[in-house]
């Protein structure tokens, strides 16, 4: 009987471990939730803090940081909430931002939402770079009727699934080609020669498949010739075949979507096969991190990506070049176009708690419905910021940007731009 | 389709295929020995390019004359894991293959988590050596400089690597011990030993790899894991163990990928090697080169 | 599970066997008692996410376990019958209307042709080399579904709320039903397991495993044998690919089918003892919550220490304790040949 006892003693065991496990686990739980003080309001940010993309979610966490040290610190800077001293209409209640890790993975960042929505009684996240992982972020918001604020996904897709609780401050990727096309066209007016076909080459995931099918329809409609089309695996060892086809296609422009290890290999590639196309119109994400200029080095020169923020619009918008300070003191580099994206979001989050008077989530819905930011009071070049009933806000101008001595310089619109644009297309 | 374009296609996936081949030989090397699939092999690879990366940022030495420095460095690598890990991992009886699949699954994710915590997951890149942003063209056809080292090296490797399991009276050892760990201890010769040194080698070569790969490929922590895949199926293509098969199934995989670019999207060029590689293995269960 | 209690066909005398049996039938009954309670006393969403993916862990483990474990052949591209259960009963339900609750029965019976039509050519490969093939099929069928806009691509399929029911399987956001789903099926593939080990086929398995030559000669069918292995264990990951699409409501390639997920589902039952009845669910109840816990708790910094943890957890069990989690508690005394010589001939790693 010896054995009995053994075995009953393991069975026993495994269910103990069970129960220890989730004790464990509800108890630091609850911990967590009693020291919720009632004058702060918690906002989840969801971002990928490891695997690959990671360098862009510890961006995204500073770039959030300064915003809510900007919203609650004392600065006077002319933003929403600006004045600093936390929410005026809610005592002075602090912003406090909890951070989760997707991992880049979708399902993973279902979970860390609904863990943020329940645990942390979260009043709105805020996520993610990946589009993919907001499509499932932004339906598990929907579910809970807690808001959720695209920063930077550009997936034209996402605000298209009937959510209630979507908002997108900034342009998704059909508005940011369609400034592309405008360009071309405002180009022709200006040179006299047309562009007369493009190469487009894109990668594999929801980001690069979207923007590629809007990139290929809104040519189509402008008449310009599509002459490759290539989608390519994301994070490949190798595209020189990739390559060689955009090579031998010899588009006039080439049109690449992104992400960071990938524009590094497919520029790298394109100098070691000897393709130089007359220019390169980029969906921005990759092709504006450091990583890639550290990279790719002169390679990088004249590149033209789309944005949505530019350092040296200061001029025409008062708060680019304080809150710029601000993010460098924080992390050792100047704002880009998802640092600037993520930290406008947090500002319309906040604003519209605010207007709220209230936590209360349905208020807060209202209130971020009714947003109306004038232009001048962000860091960035859009009209303003007014939602849709989709969620999308339809006024977040976009501007193409030139990458010409080492730094981005606003090249269209014209009546923004810093630097007439390099351009020989046609020529 | 030109001529030339075609001749590109063909140079560009010998290239690659060289480099393949490369990272795969020491994972062949490692197979062949003891039965040990090493799926930190792509870990490995990624460790040799880090310790590339901060002996060129520190020291200012050229990676081609940082080759011997990463390989000690990585042969140290493979006798830490084989004498802590390994060894343990082989004690087991039943199952031993899965637990060493598993504990080396577990050092990868290990040494991933360690390089973020290290290097920050932002992709690195070395600038300015003596090979790379090079690039040379003969009639048309473009022939990166650091892809030719790469593969000069690779064939050096390859033949250093066959020398030494042929020619000399370690590799003799090793054979020995393959064929019969338990004999060879009766005649004093100690298998851990043997077996450590292999995980070394086995190392050393994939350090050697990285040195030559982190001339034109950005380092991160997830960039052994683009590669692992392709050595793998490179391995078990050739034959595990069978170094002539590594090479041979690595310039196959690589001229594959780049032709099948030609027929199908370029997003489904693995496809096409993996379909190479399932056919070569139901009319070659044991690869193309394998007898084990 | 009629076949339940079929001793009848064992070859040996089964004294101490059957009380064995008996012991494990006792701890069965207990842990899914205590499983039946334990989520009505933990309201919090975030635990109750936990114990679902450990209770799916555990199904998946013990699914891949009946192939993996008992028939000794590694698979290691277990994501592709998970991803084909997700996808088929995905797409009956969004392009054909067919209720979930009958589309999970056609996912698991694809999941198994597929495991058929896969099989038939792998099962002459051996060792790593069968390894190796069935990590380099799943990917291809990655890789295809990727690109296959029909399915939705890498865009994926978002599954449209139709309304709270169990026919459709779809909660706004309650937690329980897919709770108990998931317990369900880690309870029948339990039964399962529990019957395999001491059925015919079970013998014939491990006969298959421990000595193919010798349980050639002695007449067992062996590819038959395989086949069928393949086959069950598709299914019924097929089943729990089907739960899971329901449960998250959006399924794409790179979340479904991805190889990282294979290991996972195999994780578990390293872990916990491969080749056990207990191991999978020790080993899910190990990993799943300090996975999540980790990278919940640990991975919002940053610094990859969520990575470095998890890593040294699975090298520590890999290197003190390399027979699984189960030999801590001695479950199973099949799996330490050498400590049980008292379990005789039911001890039958040496079947052959």
């Amino acid at each position: 009987m010896a054995r009995w006892g053994k075995a009953r003693a393991g069975a026993v065991g495994v269910v103990l471990a069970l129960a220890v496990w989730f004790g464990v686990v509800s108890f630091g739980i609850d911990g967590r939730v009693a020291h919720a003080a009632p004058t702060e309001i918690v906002i989840g940010a969801v971002y990928p803090l490891t695997g690959p993309g990671a360098q862009v979610g510890l961006d995204a966490k500073m770039a959030l940081e300064t915003a809510a040290e900007v919203i609650n610190g004392s600065y006077d800077l002319p933003v929403p909430l600006g004045k600093g001293g936390g929410l005026p209409h809610l005592g002075g209640a602090k912003i406090r931002l909890v951070f989760a890790d997707h991992q880049s993975d979708p399902q993973k960042g279902r979970a860390e939402a609904e863990r943020l929505i329940t645990q942390e009684k979260v009043t709105a996240l805020i996520g993610s770079y990946q589009s993919s992982v907001a499509a499932t972020i932004s339906q598990v918001a929907d579910r809970y009727g807690v808001p959720y604020i695209a920063a930077d996904n550009s997936s034209p897709s996402l605000n298209r699934n009937g959510l209630k609780w979507f908002f997108r401050p900034s342009a998704h990727d059909e508005m940011f080609t369609i400034a592309m096309f405008q360009f071309f066209k405002d180009m022709q007016g200006k040179t006299g020669k047309p562009v007369p076909s493009v190469s487009l080459v894109h990668e594999d995931t929801l980001f690069g498949t979207d923007s590629g099918n809007a990139q290929h329809k809104t040519a189509d409609a402008a008449g310009i010739k599509v002459v490759a089309d290539v989608k390519y695996r994301a994070n490949s060892p190798s595209l020189t075949s990739e390559v060689q086809q955009l090579k031998a296609a010899d588009g006039a422009v080439l049109m690449p979507s992104s992400y960071t290890s990938d524009a590094i290999l497919l520029v790298k590639t394109m100098a070691d096969l000897g393709y130089k196309p007359k220019a390169i119109v980029a969906q921005a994400a990759g092709f504006q991190e450091q990583a890639f200029f550290d990279a790719v080095g002169p390679a990088a020169e004249g590149i033209i990506s789309r944005g949505s923020f530019s350092a040296d619009l200061a001029p025409h918008r008062p708060a680019i070049k304080p809150v710029n300070e601000l993010f460098r003191k924080k992390a050792g580099k100047d704002m880009n176009d998802n640092t600037a994206r993520e930290f406008m979001a947090l500002l319309v989050v906040g604003d519209a708690i605010d207007r709220a008077g209230s936590a209360d989530l349905e208020k807060v819905r209202e209130a971020l419905v009714a947003t109306d930011i004038p232009g001048e009071m962000t860091i960035m070049p859009w009209k303003r910021i007014k939602f849709d009933e989709t969620g999308q806000n339809l006024d977040a101008t976009p501007v193409l940007l030139q990458y010409v001595g080492g730094g981005w310089h606003t090249i269209w619109p014209f009546d923004l731009a810093t630097q007439p644009p390099i351009w020989s297309v046609g020529q | 389709m030109t001529a030339e374009t075609l001749a590109q296609v063909v140079v560009s996936g010998l290239l690659t295929g060289m480099i393949y081949a490369l990272i795969a030989a020491g994972l062949s090397l490692i197979f062949g020995l003891m039965d040990v699939v090493n799926f930190a092999h792509g870990e490995f690879l990624m460790t040799a390019m880090y310790a590339t990366f901060v002996l060129y940022i520190t020291l200012s030495i050229d990676p081609l004359f940082l080759l011997p420095m990463v390989a000690v460095f990585l042969f140290a690598i493979g006798v830490v894991v084989y004498r802590v890990l390994i060894v343990r991992a082989l004690s087991v009886k039943v199952n031993s293959g899965m637990v060493q699949i598993f504990a080396t699954f577990g050092l990868g994710i290990f040494l991933r988590g360690i390089a973020q915590f290290v290097f920050s997951p932002d992709f690195k890149s070395l600038r300015g050596t003596m090979l790379s942003d090079k690039t040379v063209s003969v009639l048309g056809v473009f022939m990166p400089l650091p892809q030719l080292a790469a593969s000069l090296v690779c064939v050096v490797a390859f033949i250093g690597l066959w020398l030494l399991t042929t020619k000399t009276h370690f590799g003799r050892a090793l054979e020995a011990t393959r064929e019969d760990s338990e004999a060879v201890a009766l005649i004093g010769v100690d298998r851990h030993f043997i077996f450590a040194m292999g995980w070394g080698i086995g190392a050393a070569t994939v350090g050697v790899a990285g040195v030559m790969l982190s001339t034109f490929y950005y380092i991160s922590p997830g960039v052994g894991v683009t590669f692992a895949l392709i050595a793998y199926v490179v391995v078990a293509l050739g034959g595990f163990g069978s170094l002539p098969g590594a090479l041979v199934a690595g310039l196959a995989i690589g001229l594959v990928e780049a032709l099948t670019t030609l027929l199908i999207p370029p997003s489904l060029k693995q496809v096409g090697v993996f379909g190479l590689y399932l056919l070569v293995l139901f009319v070659r269960p044991r690869g193309l080169f394998g007898n084990l | 599970m009629a076949t339940f209690s079929m001793p009848a066909s064992l070859p040996a005398g089964l004294d101490l066997g059957e009380r064995r049996r008996r012991r494990q039938a006792l701890s069965g009954l207990v842990v899914l008692a205590i499983l039946l309670v334990l989520p009505l006393g933990i309201g919090d969403v975030y635990v109750r996410n936990i114990l679902i993916l450990t209770l799916m862990y555990t199904a998946l483990s013990q699914a891949w376990n009946i192939l993996g474990g008992y028939c000794g052949q590694i698979s290691l591209g277990h994501a592709l019958y998970f991803g084909i259960g997700a996808y088929v009963s995905t797409l009956l339900f969004t392009k054909f209307g067919v209720p979930p609750m009958l589309g999970m029965v056609a996912a698991g019976f694809v999941a198994a042709l597929i495991a058929l039509v896969v099989s038939w050519p792998c099962f002459r490969l051996s060792g790593h080399y069968y390894a190796i093939a069935t990590i380099v099929i799943a990917e291809i069928v990655y890789l295809l579904f990727l690109n296959w806009d029909w399915v939705g691509g890498a865009l994926g399929i978002n599954v449209p709320f139709r309304g709270e029911s169990w026919v459709s399987f779809q909660f706004r956001t309650a937690k329980l039903p897919y709770y108990y789903a998931f317990l369900g099926l880690a309870a029948v593939l339990w039964l399962a397991s529990y019957w395999i080990e001491n059925s015919k086929w079970g013998f014939y398995w491990r006969a298959v495993k421990d000595n193919p030559i010798a349980a050639q000669s002695l007449g067992v069918r062996l590819f038959r044998s395989k086949m069928v292995a393949a086959a069950a264990s598709a299914f019924f990951t097929g089943i729990g690919g089907s739960f899971y699409a329901q449960f998250v409501a959006y399924i794409d390639p790179d979340s479904m089918m991805n190889a990282q997920l294979s290991i996972l589902i195999c994780l578990p039952a390293v872990l916990g003892g491969i080749g056990t009845l207990w191991g999978p669910a020790v080993g899910a109840a190990v990993l799943i919550p300090l996975t999540e816990v980790t990278r919940s708790y640990i991975g919002g910094s940053g610094s990859g220490t969520d990575l470095i943890l998890y890593g040294v957890l699975i090298m520590a069990v890999a290197t003190l304790k390399p027979e699984g989690l189960t030999g801590l508690f001695r479950i199973d005394g099949r799996i330490k040949p050498a400590a049980a010589p008292a379990t005789g001939p039911s001890g039958s790693t040496h079947a052959a």
